[in-house]
């Protein structure tokens, strides 16, 4: 009695639950594609690719079913939901997901909701029990021969730089005991890669025979960074018609930049002076850097400044050439420079190599010298001073 | 160019040696000093020379290197007797520093006949002069106000006597008592006296050194000093608006322009006159006409023309065969001087009278 009436509540509990997720799942799990019972060895084909048949169901303290799903270029699988857990994710091989929820189990039965992208249906119902028992019945009757395809994808190398080419080479090796016709082979892409001479469609491969295939995977300019080249699809059909779909295994690719020799360089103007702040007139020091921050020794390297009118060179050459610089190396020249009006200057300076050039720019103020404010009191001063100067020298001359 | 030394001995002949150095900065006035140099006609040394430090510091217009101090605590005290010790303890002094000068065709020395210090160098620089230079030397001879003292008028007796003593090339007098009643008071009578003398020797110098239309050159003025006594004076006349060459001429002979009293016309013995002007004023016939006119009466007269700008100016120089002033100074100078030892010897007389009181006696304390 008291077994009972906890199995009531877990029940309960559990019926509460799976009406909160199924009421959580149409909403974060997509759109609900179809609920229905479904017996043991019956299925439902959704988008005329991915297919759901139910396996097994068990009663429990937890009730569950078993299904098996499978989709184009992915294996078949088996997985078993409880009813009440969350549904169950199952991803196709374009990426699109669609989930299983079971909602009661009962005998054989299950009642089973499949939600998935929005616009996805059910494109058939069909009884697995039946065909079993038809190529079983038939398989009795006589020997059914039947491709199987081991396809085997080797790189030439799993490091490639830029603008290089990988060799891809696929064994295929026919382990079945059919004939395999209507080869298609399905090689995935690798971004910014091209695939030269790739075949899509085999010759036939019959039974216990190998074929070699290869193609060239030309890296153009695939970013840098290790690169999952997916599984290859082989799908092809045996003498009656039947399609098979076979994959190899994935690769690993890690994809480089090359190493490029340039030569970089780098320009500097440096004025010193505390606060940028010059005197008119006065002659100040400019320094100009160049650094060859590139992997390569630069050829020459022409400078070439940009004075303001009123800005000049007292001394020391501006516009020196170099006739190389190496990676690393730092050169510098000093030169003496006049501002000559008040305001604010602008210095720029250019280094042009090969084809390529950089510039940099130095500003500073020039303003009056103090001294300049006088300058019309000591051009009075100085005549006035001379005159003094000599009236006592002349007073002197005549005093005894 | 002539090399003309100007020599100012005691402190009359340092202000009218001042007052040459003054006129030769020219129209300037007091302050052309501070920016003018002074345009002598030639090449002119002045040397200041005086045993009193005051009088030297006086001057304005004299550099202080033509300056000579001739070390004596502050002058002589009028007293030739140690002015000529003096002198002589000091000749070669002031011998070297006349020499640094260089050489010298023409000398003057100025001085007063009165003081201590020039009335007592004169004579004995005139005889050093003569030594060391071959050159003329003109004395220009002050005399002092006769009521100056009894001192004065003895120095300018025997100052006067010991230069004719030793013969230089002439004596010009300058008298002033007689030029004191064309000036007033006494300090314009001094300044007026030390600027007429600084113009006529400037005048002179120019005449002498300059290109001519008539020519009077060094040799002439030898000449005219030559002549009579060798004593002589300095006349001077400015053309007025309207006047004529001649009268110009002749107003230079005139009292009023002599710096000495004297009758040219009586007592002249030589002259010369150098004329200055316009071209336009300088009738050369009448200048001839004129001289030969004076030539009858003053004897040989020398004459020059200078063209210059301005209205004609005439410098008149003589030689005098006598001079009656001299006489009349040298007998007041006798007399002030027969006083001065009657004088003494009584006061002499009384002191000893005076002691006589005492003669027997001895203090008691």
């Amino acid at each position: 009695m008291l077994r009972l009436s906890h199995l009531v509540v877990v029940a309960t509990i559990l019926l509460l639950s799976s009406l909160i997720m199924t009421a959580a799942a149409s909403s974060d799990y997509g759109e609900q594609i179809f609920e229905r019972n479904l017996n043991v060895g019956e299925g439902v084909e959704i988008e005329h690719s991915i297919t759901i048949e139910v396996v097994d169901t068990t009663e429990d303290i937890v009730d569950s079913a078993e299904f098996c799903i499978s989709s184009p270029r992915a294996f078949a699988r088996t997985v078993k939901v409880f009813m009440g857990d969350m549904p169950t994710k199952y991803e196709t091989y374009n990426g699109a997901c669609i989930y299983l929820d079971v909602i009661s189990v009962h005998d054989e039965t299950v009642l089973l909701m499949v939600t998935g992208p929005k616009g996805w249906r059910v494109t058939r119902y069909y009884e697995a029990e039946d065909a079993k028992t038809e190529s079983e019945s038939e398989s009795a009757a006589e020997t059914v021969s039947v491709p199987e395809l081991v396809i085997t994808r080797t790189l030439d190398r799993n490091h490639v730089e830029q603008g290089e080419t990988v060799g891809v080479t696929f064994k295929i090796k026919n382990t079945g005991n059919g004939t395999a016709s209507e080869i298609k082979l399905d090689e995935p892409l690798l971004r910014e890669a091209y695939q030269e001479n790739c075949p899509s469609n085999l010759d036939d491969i019959a039974a216990g025979a190998t074929e070699r295939v290869s193609y060239d995977l030309k890296i153009i300019n695939t970013p840098p960074g290790t690169y999952e080249l997916g599984a290859t699809l082989l799908n092809c059909k045996d003498e009656s018609g039947a399609a098979y779909s076979f994959e190899s295994l994935s690769n690993t690719l890690k994809v480089t930049v090359k190493d490029v020799q340039v030569p970089t360089l780098e320009i500097g103007i440096t004025i010193e002076s505390d606060d940028n702040t010059m005197i008119c007139g006065e002659r100040f020091p400019v320094t100009i850097g160049i650094m060859n921050t590139g992997n390569a020794t630069s050829g020459r390297v022409t400078i070439k400044s940009h004075l303001p009118d009123d800005v000049r060179v007292a001394d020391g050459e501006i516009d020196p050439v170099y006739e190389s610089i190496k990676p690393g190396d730092y050169v510098e020249h000093e030169v003496m420079m006049i501002a000559y009006e008040p305001g604010k200057h602008v210095i720029k300076m250019d280094a042009l190599w090969a084809d390529d050039e950089v510039s940099a720019s130095a500003e500073f103020w020039a303003e009056q010298s103090s001294l300049a404010t006088y300058y019309p009191h000591i051009l009075a001063a100085v005549p006035i001073g001379l005159l003094l100067v000599g009236i006592i020298r002349r007073h002197k001359e005549y005093s005894y | 160019m002539l090399n003309i030394l100007i020599l100012g001995l005691g402190q009359c002949g340092n202000r009218v040696l001042d007052a040459v150095n003054h006129e030769a900065f020219g129209s300037g006035g007091t302050f052309a000093k501070y920016y003018s140099r002074q345009k002598f006609p030639a090449s002119v040394k002045t040397i200041a020379i005086n045993t009193a430090i005051n009088d030297l510091k006086g001057l304005t217009d004299t550099r202080a290197k033509d300056r000579f101090h001739v070390p004596h605590l502050h002058g002589v005290g009028a007293n030739r007797t140690l002015g000529k010790k003096v002198f002589d303890d000091n000749k070669e002094q002031i011998m070297s520093e006349i020499d640094k000068r260089g050489s010298f065709e023409l000398i003057f020395i100025v001085t007063s006949t009165a003081g201590g210090s020039g009335s007592s160098f004169a004579p004995l620089l005139v005889k050093e002069l003569k030594k060391a230079y071959n050159a003329q030397i003109i004395c220009i001879a002050v005399l002092p106000f006769r009521e100056e003292g009894s001192i004065f008028l003895q120095n300018t007796a025997f100052c006067i006597r010991e230069l004719v003593a030793e013969s230089p090339n002439g004596i010009l007098l300058v008298d002033n008592q007689y030029l004191k009643k064309y000036a007033g008071d006494i300090k314009s009578a001094y300044d007026k006296i030390n600027t007429s003398v600084a113009m006529r020797v400037l005048f002179l110098i120019e005449a002498l050194n300059s290109e001519m239309l008539m020519v009077t050159d060094l040799g002439d003025l030898k000449t005219v000093m030559n002549g009579g006594i060798g004593i002589g004076t300095m006349g001077y006349y400015e053309a007025g608006k309207d006047g004529t060459i001649k009268s110009a001429i002749l107003g230079s002979f005139k009292p009023s322009g002599l710096l000495f009293p004297t009758n040219v016309y009586n007592e002249g013995a030589r002259a010369m006159l150098i004329i200055k002007g316009d071209k336009k004023y300088l009738d050369l016939d009448l200048i001839t006409k004129t001289v030969e006119e004076l030539s009858t009466d003053v004897g040989q007269v020398f004459k020059g023309v200078l063209i210059k700008k301005g209205r004609p100016k005439v410098l008149s120089l003589f030689t005098l065969n006598s001079v009656p002033e001299l006489e009349r100074i040298y007998a007041d100078a006798a007399d002030a001087i027969r006083f001065e030892m009657d004088k003494r010897e009584q006061s002499k007389k009384q002191l000893d009278g005076a002691f006589a009181h005492i003669d027997d006696l001895e203090p008691i304390y």
